[in-house]
């Protein structure tokens, strides 16, 4: 016990002291309040955008965190995110509609599928890093991809795979049903609260730390005797496994897995939402879920042309604003005055920025 | 973002806004208005048909002064992207915020799928026009109709009609779009070529959307064929004509759409392109019906242009809606839906009767020939209608909807 | 598969290959001196493809080319200039985010200026209609893009060997640094660069519209390919990029022949193989 704690406080300190992190014990003290918000705002949300819109803005907040913890935390940007939502979906999906197969066990096995297939995938991709990793990573996404499209007597192809039941929420002698757009809602928000607690359980734990200083530098984590490769393949596994799990809730939102769940443009999206919201930070892919679904929502109905402005987004965000939209409230609540004069560690330095300050070591 | 007016614009953020904050749309009389949703592609491989579907809609809706069983009708639209995510999503979205409770659309059969799902779990009025079977087949439910003609009907006029003015042409080459559509249009393609003995000498399906279909039309004439029949839709019908004339094999080899849209097409290619081109369609504007003449009039009027099959689609499909609330006398669905059933009557195509077992409209289908340049009497007049019929119906043994459930 | 079809595939293969080479080379230009992965190449294709069919309206098929690769690579500098150059001292991620967000922003202007429906065009009377090969029947202006486009790669080829302008740039590819420790304006080399490639992809744009028509999201589905074409080739090989985008091309186009619904898959599967098999790429060094 004395030798790990010894050996994890050395890694602590070579990597520069926790500094830049969120430490756990510091974290706890100020989780609290920011926790209170998210139950705030995961009731209030169905009344301000509809109920399906909101559900969305949870699943894709759960993928979003999964990302976050490959690029955010451990500094692999993942173009191929699709891969694991989608392949969970169909899986799920398939599972639904041949086997009727209850809820909790399709949500089990697309969780397991998306680990699994991230494990593999996972696998080859971690040997390398940079562009190679990115471009892996979306080269298997396209090769799922286009079987998804071609193997169209397993997947719908194009169309899609319809036909999929809301299977009842079977607590024990209880079966609650979920047909409507608010219970469905009710039930993906709460297991989207499992899902976060569980994120903030990884990421505040030593492993996480050992993410976090894979990302600031890679080399000095493996001179301090890290097995980076395998750390970033655990990584890569846990973000496939609550991707997955993402994938399953998006099968039955709209009783259909369309095509896209398995494209580059979801991975894309999902991107998106990370580093609009802000990443390295936990809560950063949930305002950026939120931001992207209901803006793509509000805009797209008046006016086709929603990516354009997304791109113009993603473009200043990158440019100006690489914290995203943590870094704004953070500026807005600095700017404002307020007690908190010394930056708080973790919360308000945007993990991806540090990369920056770090690049002269 | 011209198809958008300034006081559109305003209107629809206005209601976009307040309906996605949780506010009912402003200026709604609940309870009064009869909101009809159309469903229809602007983004995607079908944005071109968006808007002429749109006009098609609202030439019906403007017939009968937007009013119908003295309430007033509100047309909103939404943009399916020709994606199933998105269609079904905003179909979800509209029946939440605008108490949506007669859908049409959307274009794409594979996006209708979808949205059949939506509609069952909903139950709302669902009306859609399109190729695939399964929406009067697989995926029949109590609340979903398709106004298209049977693909098993519409094949067979098609292959029987040209077997009859050609009949040495056996050797077939197919041109499939490789989802729902294209699978519904291929079987009953072979089923009905099996009785004249055509030989299928090859096949190939490509996604929707295909732009290099040189490997594809190098096959084709490699295959030697009679007839070049193209089972695709969209924009890929006029690459694949295109295309096959680049290679030398047309106009010696027909080029037969099957399941196309007809005038949209004919305009987009020139007098050398449409040689030896034929075309079957649910809607010519020149079939000889009072209501299309009357129709293809106005709408010419309007639009300067002849309706193509979108446009007299959906106005076929939303005329037929709006009757069926007269007939009800309301505005529900399960009352629509039962005005509509065993229904026979005169309209777009002629005469119609809705399948109450399966949903299927039965109704006429066209085969078109394109004219010679010296054999047009106007520059719209692209082509003969060689053939209509309404026979054979689709046998209700080989249907594959056994239930078509309850309301 | 008899002997018409095979060499109307292989053909066929030849045309795509050298698209593919073509993107190949202007991206692995960026990508070797610039470490960007420019994921507006796709778009740039695009608007290179759009931008000619505007001008080949006002100025003939010849006077098109040429608005394409002139209004392409201007927009190429500028995105380089104004938005790259900044994130150089940051991580190498954001560029790509850039670039796609660039690419999202492209394409919508593209439908906004064109239109979002599919467009066809038709080469020039002069380089239309088939040519009778004995063995198959071919679309002239498809030969001579291929002969064309052959030539222009070998082009940038020799340029990036044999030329003064090519030692700079791999001088720079190999350690800017010492480059601009030697008195070299490595910025403005970097400008010229990423308007070299960016041209190059708009000229395959512009080229390809008679073949493959022209629909915005054009540049969405090439880029996919482009990327495998650099990768195999091996990131930051010119020769690398040329071998590996005939072999892609090659290979989608037989597939195409022999077993269509694999063609694409096969491409990425090709791509993966490639680098598990041997991670530097066919022709790479690192």
């Amino acid at each position: 016990m004395a030798e790990e704690d010894a050996g994890f406080a050395s890694g602590v300190r070579a990597c520069g002291g926790l500094g830049a992190f969120e430490a756990p014990s510091r974290s706890m003290k100020s989780a609290f309040p920011r926790l209170v918000l998210l139950l705030a705002a995961i009731v209030a949300l169905p009344l301000a955008v509809r109920p399906v819109v909101a559900s969305e803005i949870w699943i894709f907040a759960i993928a979003g965190m999964a990302l976050n913890l490959i690029f955010g935390y451990t500094g692999m940007l993942s173009f191929g995110q699709a891969t694991f939502f989608g392949l969970a979906a169909y899986t799920a999906g398939l599972m639904m509609i041949h086997w009727q197969a209850p809820l909790l066990v399709v949500l089990a096995a697309g969780t397991l599928v998306g680990a699994l297939a991230a494990a593999l995938i996972g696998y080859v991709c971690i040997q390398r890093v940079g562009t190679y990793f990115i471009m892996l990573t979306f080269g298997f996404n396209q090769m799922f991809f286009f079987i998804a499209y071609k193997w169209t007597v397993v997947t719908g192809g194009d169309d899609g795979l319809p036909g999929i039941p809301r299977p009842p929420l079977a607590l024990g002698p209880l079966a609650i049903r979920l047909d409507s757009s608010l219970r469905y809602y009710i039930f993906v928000a709460a297991v989207f609260l499992l899902a976060f607690c569980v994120m903030k359980r990884i990421v505040d734990s030593p492993l996480g730390v050992i993410f976090q200083s894979i990302r600031e530098n890679p080399v000095r984590a493996a001179a301090v005797g890290y097995d980076v490769k395998r750390y970033k393949w655990i990584a890569f596994t846990i973000a496939g496994a609550f991707t997955g799990f993402a994938g399953v809730l998006y099968s039955m939102m709209f009783g259909i897995v369309p095509l896209e769940s398995i494209s580059w443009i979801i991975s894309g999206d999902i991107v998106f939402m990370v580093l609009i919201g802000g990443i390295g930070n936990l809560y950063g892919p949930l305002l950026g879920a939120a931001a992207f679904k209901w803006l793509s929502e509000a805009i797209s109905v008046v006016w086709e042309r929603w990516p354009l402005i997304l791109g113009v987004a993603l473009v200043l965000v990158v440019l100006f604003l690489r914290g995203g939209l943590v870094e704004a409230f953070t500026r807005l609540r600095d700017a404002a005055g307020g007690p908190r004069a010394r930056r708080e560690p973790g919360a308000s330095v945007p993990v991806g920025i540090a990369a920056e300050t770090e690049a002269g070591s | 973002m011209n198809t958008i007016t300034r006081r559109h614009f305003l209107t629809t953020t206005v209601a976009a806004g307040t309906s996605l904050l949780g506010v009912p749309a402003l200026g709604t009389a609940q309870g009064k208005e009869i909101v009809m949703l159309g469903i229809w592609p602007f983004t995607g491989a079908f944005a071109d048909v968006g808007p002429l579907l749109d006009r098609g809609m609202k030439l019906a809706i403007e017939e009968w002064n937007n009013k119908v069983i003295g309430r007033p009708i509100k047309y909103i639209t939404r943009d399916d992207e020709t994606k199933a995510s998105s269609a079904t999503r905003r179909m979800e979205e509209a029946i939440d915020s605008e108490g949506v409770k007669i859908v049409i659309g959307p274009w794409s059969s594979g996006m209708a799928l979808a949205c059949t799902e939506v509609a069952k779990r909903r139950k709302v009025f669902y009306y859609f026009s399109g190729g695939t079977e399964d929406i009067a087949g697989k995926r029949c439910h109590r609340y979903g109709f398709n106004w298209a003609a049977s693909p098993y009907t519409a094949m067979h006029v098609v292959v029987d009609n040209y077997m009859k003015l050609n009949p040495t042409h056996k050797r077939w080459y197919l041109f499939v779009s490789d989802f729902a559509f294209g699978w519904s249009v291929e079987k009953y393609t072979r089923e009905a070529g099996a009785h004249h003995g055509i030989e299928f000498v090859g096949a190939d399906r490509m996604p929707l959307g295909t732009r290099e279909y040189s490997g594809f039309v190098s096959k084709a004439a490699a295959a030697k064929p009679d007839v070049l029949c193209l089972l695709n839709a969209g924009q890929d019908v006029i690459v694949s004509i295109r295309e096959a004339h680049n290679f030398g094999l047309a106009p010696k080899v027909t080029l037969l759409n099957s399941w196309g849209v007809g005038t949209e097409d004919f305009m987009q290619l020139d007098v050398k392109t449409r040689e030896n081109f034929w075309v079957g369609t649910n809607a010519y504007y020149g079939a000889n019906t009072p209501v299309a003449k009357k129709m293809a009039e106005t709408y010419q009027a309007k639009h300067n242009a002849p309706p193509g099959y979108a446009p007299c689609a959906a106005y076929g499909m939303t005329r037929l809606t709006l009757r069926a609330i007269e007939k009800a006398n309301s505005a529900e669905p399960g009352d629509i839906i039962r005005a509509l059933e065993n229904w026979e009557t005169q309209d777009w195509p002629g005469k119609v009767w809705v399948n109450p077992k399966t949903h299927q409209t039965v109704r006429d289908y066209f085969l078109l020939r394109c004219k010679k340049p010296d054999q047009m009497k106007h520059q719209f007049d692209f082509a003969d209608i060689v053939a209509v019929n309404s026979e054979p119906k689709m046998p209700d043994g080989i249907n594959e909807c056994k239930d078509i459930g309850q309301l | 598969m008899n002997t018409s079809l095979l060499a109307g595939a292989v053909l066929n293969g030849m045309v795509t290959g050298m698209l593919y080479a073509l993107m190949g080379v202007g991206l692995s230009l960026i990508l070797g001196l610039l470490n960007i992965p420019n994921f507006a190449h796709g778009v740039l294709y695009a608007l290179g493809a759009y931008v000619m069919i505007s001008g080949a309206k006002a100025f003939g098929f010849l006077g098109g080319l040429l608005a394409a690769i002139a209004a392409v690579a201007v927009i190429g500098a500028g995105i380089e200039y104004l938005g790259v150059r900044r994130l150089y001292r940051v991580h190498p991620d954001y560029i790509l985010l850039l670039s796609f967000g660039l690419s999202l922003i492209l394409t919508e202007a593209i439908i906004l200026v064109w239109g979002p429906v599919g467009i066809t065009f038709q080469p020039p009377a002069l380089l239309a209609g088939a040519v009778d090969l004995g063995v198959t029947v071919y679309p002239k202006y498809r030969l001579v893009v291929m002969v064309f486009t052959a030539g222009l790669v070998l082009a940038c080829y020799l340029v990036v060997t044999r030329t003064r302008y090519g030692a700079i740039l791999r001088a720079g590819i190999e350690d800017k640094e010492t480059a601009a420790a030697l008195g070299i304006n490595i910025g403005r080399v970097f400008t010229l660069t990423f308007a070299a490639g960016t041209g190059l992809a708009g000229l395959g744009g512009a080229l390809m519209t008679p073949v493959r028509g022209l629909l915005p999201t054009m540049g969405i589905d090439i880029l996919p390919f482009a990327f495998v074409v650099v990768v195999l080739g091996g990131l930051g090989s010119l020769p690398g990029a040329i071998l590996a985008g005939l072999l892609v091309g090659t290979v989608q186009s037989l597939m195409t022949a022999i077993w269509a619904p694999g063609a694409d898959a096969s491409v990425f599967v090709l791509m993966t193989l490639g680098i598990i098999a041997r991670p530097q790429g066919l022709l790479g060094q690192r």
